[in-house]
């Protein structure tokens, strides 16, 4: 486990981190997203100590990085990043076993170890082992900048923009590959970017910054369906399409603002409502705005008598889910055909929007198509 | 002249070479290494370079008496500069991402200067120490004034009795000298800097 405590840093008497805390347990992959100079960067280097921790600690394992020795400790933690800094005096192998090297490995136990990396990503040793950086594209240099951080098996791995100066079909394919590796060998990876698809594609958690601070810890999901404040939704926003049909919960699917009225009106009065917005029900709530029922034009045609208090004719038999209940609910209700429209509800009950055949419609337009 | 005058003349270069890449590297590696140094360092072989040849040569000869060592000495001195400024600057030049990786896969700073700066700061090294050849093959000729030999000898004697072919044979050795270490060099230089 990796705990950052109260972790600051100044440069020139200007913070740049602002005492931050956060725990990742081992084996997740935690992406660290936020506008430039957010901060970011920053936070990844001091784990492996490039940069000091000027207050606080850090601990991998319950183990005050600053107690390790230095070259050990960066031995054990890979280190990608977005410049690649493959040795070009050495080649792919000799760049690949840097740090089993540096670990004292034996020459089998290096050349074994090339050959099975190599062929986990489908680079065959004999063609790629004795050229140099140079020699392969950009991004097969960076398969193998992520081959030799991972080369001495090292729990943790860091990786700051890796991918951010390939073109996109070779960033997607990268991204699978590390997503591959990392669950394969149960990695802990502590990943930079500035791209939220690639935070949402990758992450098990993100890790939202802005100006030092933390401003959510959520899993991807979370974080799209209730981003914490305005920086972070506009940040999302800049993304194609934010929603995704699977994560989608009933609040994503309804209209708003939604029409109520109190239940102390009079049977006449709401016909007259009715007639004038063409609908045939309303929605009732109390004086607090709690959620009573809904009255039909049906029952108060045939129950109601003209100037009697609608209460007794609120019906509670009518559809409703909670604005966080997976979307499917209500789509599946909706389809039931019996009803127009689902009401969406608070946890306390009170009414935030419905959910029509038009507003599904268009929020799941809004998956296929981007947002409308 | 003689081909034993062009052998010790090469003989004069050649040591003044070696010793100069023997002092020059490690003082360019520490300019490079420790920034309280390196003012000092570059300074004061900025300094060496400005001195006449001539009176450098002098000054040695007080201290250790005229013969060869003399102006290999003055040579070493008189060329640190070329290879001092490269090695430096060769260094300080590499990509910082590569130095950064090279100290984040857990490289201490002696085994990254070997394994890593060095290697990649070679071509720029060399550089200096072309420049440092060819520079003492003409600053060598001086030698003969200091009891040093080599071809300045010939050339001396020739303007002594007035003798231009002496004076021409001297001075095409010395330049057909330079030229080929130049162009050799050159060659290789250009090799290390496309690898
Ligand atoms: N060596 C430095 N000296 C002064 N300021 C720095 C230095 N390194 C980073 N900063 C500042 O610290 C802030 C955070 O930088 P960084 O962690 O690199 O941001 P990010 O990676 O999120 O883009 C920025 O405002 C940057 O200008
Ligand atoms: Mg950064």
């Amino acid at each position: 486990m990796i705990e950052y405590k109260n972790i600051h840093k100044e440069y020139q008497g200007v913070s740049v981190i602002n005492n931050i805390n956060f725990k990742i347990n081992n084996g997740e992959f935690v992406v660290l997203i936020g506008p430039s100079g957010c901060g970011k960067t920053t936070t990844l280097k001091m784990l492996n100590r490039l940069i000091k921790i000027d207050s606080g600690e850090i601990y991998i394992d319950n183990k005050n990085i600053m107690e390790v020795d230095i070259e050990n400790l960066r031995r054990n933690i890979g280190y990608v990043i977005q410049q690649i800094g493959l040795f070009p005096n050495m080649t792919i192998e000799e760049n690949i076993c840097v740090v089993p090297k540096l670990l004292k490995w034996d020459k089998d136990k290096c050349n074994n170890r090339v050959h099975e990396l190599l062929s986990m990503v489908s680079m065959p040793y004999e063609q790629y082992a004795k050229k140099y950086p140079k020699e392969l594209s950009g991004g097969q240099q960076q398969r193998i900048g992520v081959l030799r951080a991972i080369a001495a098996k090292p729990p943790i791995i860091l990786m700051d923009e890796p991918f951010g100066a390939l073109d996109p079909i070779t960033r997607d394919i990268l991204q699978d590959e590390v997503k591959d590796l990392q669950k394969k060998l149960n990695l802990t990876v502590i990943f930079v970017t500035h791209d939220m698809d690639e935070a949402i594609k990758l992450a098990d958690t993100i890790i939202f910054m802005d100006k030092g601070d933390i401003l959510q810890i959520a899993s991807p999901e979370e974080m799209l369906r209730a981003p914490a404040n305005e920086i972070i939704s506009e940040f999302m926003g800049k993304r194609g399409n934010f929603l995704d049909a699977e994560n989608m919960a009933c609040s994503d699917l309804m209209r708003t603002p939604v029409f109520t009225i109190k239940d102390d009106k009079k049977t006449l009065e709401c016909i007259e409502i009715m007639k004038k917005r063409q609908i045939d029900s309303l929605i009732v709530v109390d004086k607090a705005g709690i959620f009573q029922g809904v009255v039909t034009i049906e029952s108060i045609r045939s129950k109601g008598k003209a100037g009697e208090k609608i209460n007794s004719l609120i019906s509670k038999d009518f559809p409703t889910v909670l604005q966080d209940d997976v979307g499917k609910t209500a789509f599946d209700l909706l389809m039931d055909k019996k009803y127009d429209y689902v009401i969406v509800l608070t946890r306390d009950n009170s009414v935030v929007g419905i959910i029509t055949k038009s507003s599904l419609a268009k929020a799941l337009a809004s998956v296929v198509w981007g947002e409308m | 002249m003689s081909w034993t005058l062009i052998f010790q003349h090469l003989y004069l270069v050649i040591m003044a070479t070696i010793g100069t890449i023997v002092i020059g590297l490690p003082l360019g590696v520490l300019a490079y290494l420790n920034k309280s140094f390196n003012r000092l360092i570059l300074w004061s072989v900025d300094i060496l370079q400005t001195l006449p040849a001539l009176a450098l040569l002098g000054v040695i000869m007080v201290f250790i008496g005229g013969n060869s060592l003399t102006v290999i000495i003055g040579l070493i001195l008189y060329s640190l500069l070329p290879i001092v400024r490269n090695t430096y600057v060769g260094l300080t030049n590499i990509d910082p991402a590569i130095k950064e990786a090279a100290t984040a896969m857990g490289m201490g700073k002696f085994y990254k200067l070997i394994h890593v700066e060095l290697p990649l700061a070679f071509p720029v090294v060399f550089t200096g120490i072309r420049i440092a050849v060819v520079t003492s093959i003409g600053v060598a000729v001086f030698g003969t004034f200091v009891g040093g030999g080599g071809l300045g000898s010939v050339i001396y004697r020739g303007i002594h009795i007035q003798n231009m072919n002496l004076i021409m044979s001297g001075t095409l050795s010395l330049m057909a000298m330079a030229i080929i270490f130049d162009f050799s060099m050159a060659w290789i230089e250009k090799k290390l800097y496309q690898k």
